[in-house]
């Protein structure tokens, strides 16, 4: 019991409680509160061992089994910080923002409902990427998944924590279609057409009558989703397209200013993502293999790691997704535009239906290589994500790109980043890799967030989606009207709950007693 | 969409998928099974796990071994260990990760 943290306000005693209520509910062997349970939970990236620790963690197998353990948490006021399978490592995996917050295991809720005709499936939260890829390849359904490219998480957690895919049906968050919320005092809600109990239109029609409320349920902490509709793409066709690598660094501007119109006019249906080399590179080999230096990488370096590979300094593929006709026709578009650029390769992709499928998730193809890269120092790596949101300004990108590069390098760390397109947006994704046996590394981590967070602050760009340890901080950056949203968010918060029992800190939100607990 | 994509492995999705199974929670628990359900995605062919092994070991997938131990299996997942995150018993009970556990270590030969 001696490494037990307890959450601000709940004994012994009134725990042991909610245990034997919790265990009334789910069943004593769905109850983790001995040591090696609550060590599986922690963070497996976490930059402060010590922070983020769960008191324990519940596993329900229903919708009824959440609300059972909500109303118990409410009454007993013990905090629960819900996860669907806990996979997004980068961003504080099983973790609790609050130590002392039981973890409510979603992972056991595996329930697939697909509509064929139109294509459409109703998931719990414990399906799992791999899951749903199995279920529609056995049954023979023609239907594709938007999958991120690390793909052991879960479907509705990602797309409730708004991340990504490669397809046209890549911006997961907007394909979500009704949801089955448990609230924080234990009601079930459906939102959309759901509201309405013998809808055959759920998962059709996203908006309901009067307030859509998905949103308000995706990074927020005012309820615990159980179902969530979600649309899948009909397989396409064909599957055409061109990997292009460019030379130099200041190569992005202009790629940008070019694929940015292209996206805008829908001739790109998918969001193309502009990774640099180390983003391919720490996949297929170590740091180690190429120097025993510290510090960032030198130029020389990072050009023999490149001619080793053929990588160019940034790469990017481009795939368009349906009709051979169409396909046909806007490919020499996309062609000519790479080839004005003059990129140092293009190498052409085509696919059509009936063929060998590659395990990519732009063919809607779960994987899990891509985070090979968290050995890119060996021993125990890791890595945490900064991701502010930029206009698709090739300029303005570029401004960015140079600025965190040299920070990179004043801080000692490698640089692996990605500029992903939206419709309208770029999100400038970097992965901080770093070495969790290499202290003096460690010790650098925190504050070269900090100042990254601060540069993105000063050219007006935030975050959308932070780890556990700056969840306050990046809240603080959304500053308009002296942070007006944050008191929205507080205002919903202690309307829905004002015990504050549901993921307490999640995106920076307490309730107004909970003020104390911030860390901005 | 990561260059990595087109670096590494590439398999057919039929032959990623081969041998997939879908069991929730099943009272008697099936190690082959739960296997293909919660470690084959890292640890069958093109996995991350599978990866990251085969740049120490030979034979890298972990259904090919014939010299692993089921205490030694069943902590590394509880616990984690190098690159691997732990397995928590939500997402894979005791019972389960046993089973899979003695799967695993009844090695290729071993098995039915």
């Amino acid at each position: 019991m001696a490494d037990i943290v307890l959450p601000p306000g709940l004994t012994p005693a009134r725990l042991d409680a909610a245990r034997r209520e919790f265990a009334g509910v789910v069943g004593e062997q769905n109850l983790f509160f001995d040591a090696l349970d609550r060590d599986s939970y922690r963070d497996k990236f976490a930059i402060d061992d010590g922070a983020h620790k769960p008191l324990g963690a519940i596993a329900p197998a229903t919708a009824e089994e959440v609300s059972g353990v909500v109303r118990i948490a409410a009454k007993m006021k013990t905090p629960l910080w819900p996860i669907s399978r806990g996979k997004n490592l980068g961003y504080g995996g099983t973790a609790p923002a609050l130590s002392g917050t039981i973890v409510l295991d979603l992972s056991r809720m595996k329930k697939i409902e697909v509509d064929v005709d139109n294509a459409t499936v109703l998931v719990e939260p414990g399906v799992g990427f791999y899951d749903l890829y199995d279920h529609l390849r056995a049954n023979n359904i023609p239907l594709w998944l938007s999958t991120p490219a690390n793909s052991w998480g879960s479907v509705i957690g990602n797309a409730l924590d708004r991340g990504v895919g490669y397809t046209p049906y890549g911006e997961n968050t907007s394909k979500l279609c009704g949801l089955e919320v448990v609230l924080p005092d234990g009601d079930i809600v459906r939102t959309g057409m759901g509201a309405m109990a013998t809808a055959p239109t759920w998962q059709l029609y996203r908006y309901g009558f009067g307030p859509a409320w998905d949103q308000m349920f995706a990074q927020s902490n005012f309820g615990v989703v159980t179902k969530a509709g979600l649309w899948l793409m009909p397989e396409p066709e064909t599957v055409m397209g061109m990997d292009v690598e460019f030379e130099r660094p200041e190569d992005l501007g202009p790629l940008i200013d070019t694929l940015g119109p292209l996206r805008r006019e829908g001739l790109l249906q998918a969001n193309p993502t502009i990774g640099n080399w180390m983003r391919a590179a720490a996949v297929v080999t170590r740091r180690s293999d190429w120097t025993d230096k510290p510090g960032a990488l030198s130029d020389e370096v990072i050009d023999a790691i490149r001619k080793k590979f053929g990588m160019g300094w940034w790469g990017v593929s481009l795939r368009i997704f349906g009709r051979e006709d169409v396909n046909k026709a806007i490919y020499p578009i996309l062609e000519k535009a790479m080839t004005d650029l003059k990129p140092l390769s293009l190498k052409p992709f085509n696919w059509s239906r009936g063929q060998p499928v590659e395990a990519n998730p732009a063919m809607g193809v779960p994987t899990t290589f891509p985070m090979q890269s968290a050995n890119w120092h060996g021993a125990r790596g890791g890595h945490i994500g900064f991701s502010p949101v930029l206009p698709q300004s090739g300029a303005r990108a570029m401004d960015q790109f140079r600025q965190t590069y040299a920070r990179y390098k004043e801080y000692g760390m490698d640089y692996q980043a990605s500029f992903a397109f939206g419709e309208r947006h770029l999100l400038n994704v970097n992965a901080l890799q770093f070495n969790k046996d290499d202290p003096a590394m460690m010790a650098r981590v925190d504050p070269f967030l900090k100042a990254l967070i601060a540069d993105a602050r000063a050219r007006g760009y935030c975050e959308y989606r932070t780890h556990l340890d700056y969840m306050d901080t990046v809240a603080e950056t959304y500053d308009f009207n002296d942070h007006a949203l944050r008191r929205l968010n507080q205002r919903v918060k202690d309307a829905l709950d004002p015990a504050g029992i549901i993921a307490p800190g999640k995106s920076g939100i307490w309730t107004s007693a909970q003020m104390k607990e911030r860390h901005a | 969409m990561s260059r990595a994509l087109r670096i590494t492995v590439v398999a057919l999705a039929a032959q990623l998928m081969a041998g997939a199974a879908f069991a929730q929670d099943a009272a008697a628990p099936d190690g082959k099974a739960l296997f293909h359900e919660k470690c084959a995605m890292c640890h069958g062919p093109g996995g991350m796990g599978t990866g990251l092994l085969a740049r120490r070991v030979q034979p890298a997938e972990l259904e090919k071994r014939d010299n692993l131990n089921a205490d030694y299996v069943f902590q590394y997942a509880r616990r984690g260990l190098g690159n691997m995150p732990p397995i928590p018993p939500g997402e894979a009970s005791d019972p389960q990760l046993r089973a899979i556990a003695a799967y695993l270590a009844a090695g290729p030969g071993g098995r039915k």
